[in-house]
């Protein structure tokens, strides 16, 4: 009988380096990562409200990030665009100088290799016979929009062409009704929405679609109940699912977890939500307006090739501009540089108008000591977030 | 306290690991060793503190109590004691009493002519527990992510990190331990019932043996594991539950900050079907 | 530890197969004639393997399993475009659900939900013919009837789940999906949707149940394992008439924690923990949106709920402010 102890140092060991020696082998033949991480805390120490993030998704955000140089602000003197050109229907009261500088920067946000051709007749800039050009022109009234009349979402940072383009033709993240992937007909039961793994929504089997109903219908994501005892809620679990997929959509979007928003002990509870969930609340309502009143009206003007399966317009989400960052371009404004693009156009309009001050977004009460999420992986200083 | 018919012959000096003879004897039923010292020291310690530590946080109410870790911002450095230090010390109190209880049960073991079965599975508790409070705290870079000392609040704190990957349920790991939970309890029931019908059997008929046992489980399912067999099994099924348990929560976060679900795509990428 | 744990059998030894004890007179069915040994199940525990009884409830039971399992697996199917690739790819995402809300316990046409339905019929009732065998297999053995009760409890938890439940709720579509990723979304917004089990007292008592049998197995293999050198898996011998393993085996856990269990005793603690698992647990589904709709407010009405400072200045839900957009 040899000495436990020393046979137990011994065993136990070899079965660290064994668990060990798996793990490596794992997660190195499974894409994952190892320590270490980078991580912001905000929620009470030890409540696990912790979003975490890796160096290297930090630094190819970073990257992906970067935000085109603005070019000088032109001169507000001289002769007004809607008089120099034919057929300016939006920019109308811009000087020369400024349209043409704007007109140059959306090239270089949106179409970058084609040029203005893209969307213009480079003989007649003025004809309105390329889709582009008459999406282009809408796009601008949603933008001044999104910038005039949804700061409870964008804030005063704004955004431009840029926010979503990221100088593509068509923005990277767009999404159209979904019918599902292919699936038998007759009487097999194949069409129940869900079931099959689905990339934007982490590859979850939860409903593929949860874009048309929230994002583009109003239909009521609140599911859970608000009273302890039964008193008349009848969303059924069907019906959670679906809002847990459009909310698997929210965090892979901004590239954060539930306790973003949530403290997910009571998900619906708003007094120990953060702010970030009133700020979402906004940003569901502006998405809803942006896809009824910008893009499905624009669904006679797409060519097919740019529409979906069953002929709708591209519509946005959270991913059209956050791609994966919880503040687009980590929050770097371009519309200060650009305020032609702060508010809808005004016929009467005439004085050129201060970009708005912010407004305090309603349902926040002031000084919250919310503390941003890290830009660069060394931003992350003790004593992130809580207050004693 | 009085010993059971049989105990008195076994109450015999030896088998200790430390202290030799010096606290080899029996405090009423509870053997006591060097380790019974130790356990005692590091557990009334850790008791005390908690109690301390629900004074800080006014209340008395045994459903609310939370000790928590520290901010994350304290790293793997110590922190104030009403800043997570006290939850610091529990730890410390914690690991010291359990690592205590499984050598006073080698000693036991030893004292018994016993193999060392119950410590180490014991030990794979121990193992889960290290890995949730010092482990992956360690490779994540902050006490901060171990769990509060709280009966809800630890609940709180497994919700919050289970949706810190969206959607907990995805975890493979997580998936193979609650698989072996409720395959242990599964087993258990058919173990405990399966000896109790036998003991117990049918009104007006006599005890019945192993051989019957058997019988009824060829009968049944066409195979019986036997006497032996079953406790291997159980104790194989209940060492993995708190095995997976612990790989479940190291993978989170150490190796993996995304959502679950999108984990299982290098199944859905794999070259043969991309 | 060089010494012998005991952790599998070395020297294996092969006696005559063992046909079982004698089968009752008046059965129409007898035992299969085929049974064999296998080396690999000697390692761990009998070598034997058969012979089987299949008797008219257990091949009704897997009959009616078939049925249950080629329903689920057709339509999963179906649901790829007969694509056997996909089928392969994609199966553990892929659910037969229950029918839409809307069909009450109405019984939908059967691309809506009524192949659910079937397949959970006969899922049913090939548990249900399960229960019957087991039941029956114990008296005409003379065994007491405990395994088939503690079956029972787990039949309590799957037909609160997927019958009981949805029948108070009114809606087949409470009920569980088949599918392996599908009823993990089901089980975490049934969560969602009813404010977080974990405040849920009996989700609370059917996990401390479950680590509790997980613990209870553990204690008991080690310790049986740890005494076999005294013949201790000879439990039955040991419950008539106590011998040295259970002695040391019981001095074992008086000596460690103060107290001990019998050789039969242990066997009912073990089947009382094993059985309340999913008896509590099954308690717990049906008080959900039939009793209590959201258990953390309930938590909040009855002092659960541990209070935090807060992270942030107070916030207001903003569709109760005036003039919020809808």
């Amino acid at each position: 009988m040899s000495d436990p102890i020393k046979s137990g140092i011994l065993y136990g060991t070899a079965l660290v380096g064994i668990a060990a020696g798996t793990l490596f082998g794992v997660t190195t033949l499974l894409g994952m990562n190892r320590p270490p991480i980078v991580s912001v805390q905000r929620g009470f120490r030890g409540t696990g409200m912790d979003q975490l993030y890796t160096p290297a998704t930090l630094a190819a955000l970073q990257v992906q990030a970067r935000v085109p140089r603005s070019l000088p602000p032109a001169s507000p003197a001289g002769v007004k665009a809607a008089v120099a050109y034919k057929n300016v229907q939006v920019l109308r009261n811009l000087s020369v100088g400024q349209f043409t500088r704007l007109m140059v920067s959306i090239t270089t946000w949106v179409a970058p290799k084609q040029g203005c051709s893209y969307c213009h007749n480079v003989a007649n800039m003025a004809w309105d016979g390329l889709y582009t050009k008459v999406v282009a022109r809408r796009m601008i009234q949603m933008t001044q929009n999104i910038n005039g009349n949804w700061q409870s979402h964008v804030q005063n940072v704004g955004v431009t062409c840029y926010t979503c383009h990221g100088g593509n033709p068509v923005p990277k993240n767009i999404w159209f009704n979904n019918p599902g992937p292919e699936s038998a007909t007759g009487i097999a039961e194949t069409q129940t929405g869900m079931a099959h793994p689905t990339a934007v929504l982490n590859e979850s089997s939860l409903p593929y679609d949860p874009f048309t109903p929230f994002l583009e219908h109003a239909v009521s994501i609140r599911e859970q109940g608000t009273t302890a005892l039964p008193s008349g809620n009848t969303a059924s679990i069907k019906e959670t699912e679906w809002t847990y997929a459009l909310m698997i959509h929210f965090s892979q979007s901004l590239g954060v977890n539930c306790t973003y928003c949530h403290n997910t002990r009571a998900f619906g509870d708003w007094s120990q939500s953060s702010p970030a969930r009133v700020n979402a609340w906004y940003g569901i309502r502006m998405v809803r307006d942006i896809n009824n009143a910008y893009l499905d009206s624009l669904q006679g003007v797409f060519p097919v090739y740019r529409k979906g399966q069953l002929g709708d317009s591209p519509k946005v989400n959270c991913a059209t501009c956050h791609q994966g960052i919880y503040k687009p371009l980590y929050g770097v404004s371009m519309l200060k540089t650009f305020p032609e693009l702060a508010k809808p156009y005004v016929e009467e309009a005439k004085v050129e108008a201060p970009v708005p001050a912010v407004t305090p977004v309603p349902g926040v009460a002031p000084s919250p000591t919310e503390k941003p999420l890290p830009v660069v992986p060394d931003n992350t200083t003790p004593h992130d977030s809580t207050p004693h | 306290m009085a010993m059971l018919s049989f105990e008195g012959k076994y109450r015999v000096r030896g088998g200790t690991l430390v202290g030799g003879d010096l606290f080899d004897f029996w405090w009423g039923p509870f053997y006591v060793g060097f380790f019974g010292v130790t356990t005692v020291f590091f557990s009334l310690l850790g008791t005390l503190l908690i109690l301390y530590g629900a004074v800080l946080s006014h209340t008395f109410n045994i459903w609310r109590i939370n000790i928590a870790p520290p901010d994350i911002g304290y790293g793997l450095a110590f922190a104030p004691i009403k800043e997570g230090g006290l939850w610091q010390a529990i730890t410390i109190c914690a690991v010291g009493a359990f690592c205590s209880w499984a050598l006073r049960q080698v000693e036991i073991s030893r004292k018994l002519g016993m193999g060392y079965h119950v410590p180490f599975a014991f030990s794979v508790a121990i193992f889960a527990y290290v890995t949730l409070e010092v482990f992956r705290p360690l490779l994540m870079g902050a006490w901060g992510y171990g769990f509060p000392y709280g009966i809800l609040s630890h609940l709180d704190w497994v919700s919050n990190t289970g949706y810190q990957y969206l959607h907990f349920h995805y975890n493979p790991a997580h998936m193979l331990a609650v698989t072996f939970f409720f395959t242990t309890t599964l087993a258990l029931s058919l173990h405990g019932s399966l000896v109790l019908s036998a003991a117990n059997p049918k009104p007006g008929e006599s005890m019945k043996t192993a051989e019957h046992e058997n019988t009824f489980f060829r009968d049944i399912i066409g195979y019986s594991i036997g006497t032996l067999g079953i406790h291997r099994l159980g104790l194989f099924l209940a060492l993995s539950a708190g095995f997976w348990s612990a790989v479940c929560i190291i993978i989170s976060g150490p190796f993996w900050t995304g959502g679950w679900p999108a984990w299982w795509g290098w199944w859905l990428n794999l070259p043969i079907w991309r | 530890m060089a010494q012998y744990q005991n952790i599998f059998t070395r020297v294996q030894v092969r006696g005559p197969i063992y046909a079982g004890t004698p089968m009752e007179a008046r059965s129409a069915f007898s035992r299969t004639t085929t049974p064999g040994f296998s080396h690999l199940f000697g390692r761990l525990g009998d070598a034997q393997v058969g012979p089987i009884y299949l008797g008219m409830s257990g091949i009704a039971s897997l009959i009616c399993g078939f049925i249950a399992f080629e329903i689920i697996g057709l339509n999963m199917w179906a649901s790829v475009n007969w694509d056997p690739v996909q089928f392969v790819r994609q199966l553990p995402w892929l659910a037969l659900e229950p029918p839409a809300p809307a069909y009450g316990l109405h019984i939908p046409p059967l691309a809506q939900g009524g192949w659910w339905i079937m397949a959970g019929f006969f899922l049913t009732a090939s548990i249900l013919l399960w229960w019957t065998r087991v039941y029956l297999r114990a008296r005409a053995l003379g065994l007491g009837s405990h395994t088939a009760w503690a079956f029972a409890a787990a039949i309590w938890l799957y037909l609160v789940l997927g019958f009981i439940r949805p029948l108070l709720m009114g809606s087949w579509a409470e009920a569980v999906p088949f599918g392996i990723f599908p009823h993990l979304d089901w089980t975490a917004a049934f969560s969602l949707r009813y404010g977080n089990l974990f405040y849920n007292p009996f989700h609370m008592l059917s996990i401390v149940f479950l680590y509790g049998s997980t613990l209870l197995f553990a204690m008991h293999g080690a310790t049986i394992l740890a005494t076999s050198r005294y013949g201790a898996e000879r439990e039955l011998e040991q419950i008539a008439d106590r011998g040295t393993a259970f002695e040391r085996g019981g001095l074992f856990w008086r000596w460690t924690m103060g107290f001990c269990a019998t050789a039969e005793s242990i066997h009912r603690w073990a089947w009382w923990f094993a059985v309340l698992c999913p008896l509590t647990g099954g308690i717990g589904i049906l008080l959900s949106g039939t009793a209590v709709d959201n258990w953390f407010i309930w938590g909040q009405h009855h002092g659960l709920v541990p209070v935090y400072p807060p992270s942030w200045g107070k916030v207001l839900d903003p569709s109760t402010l005036p003039g919020a957009p809808r």
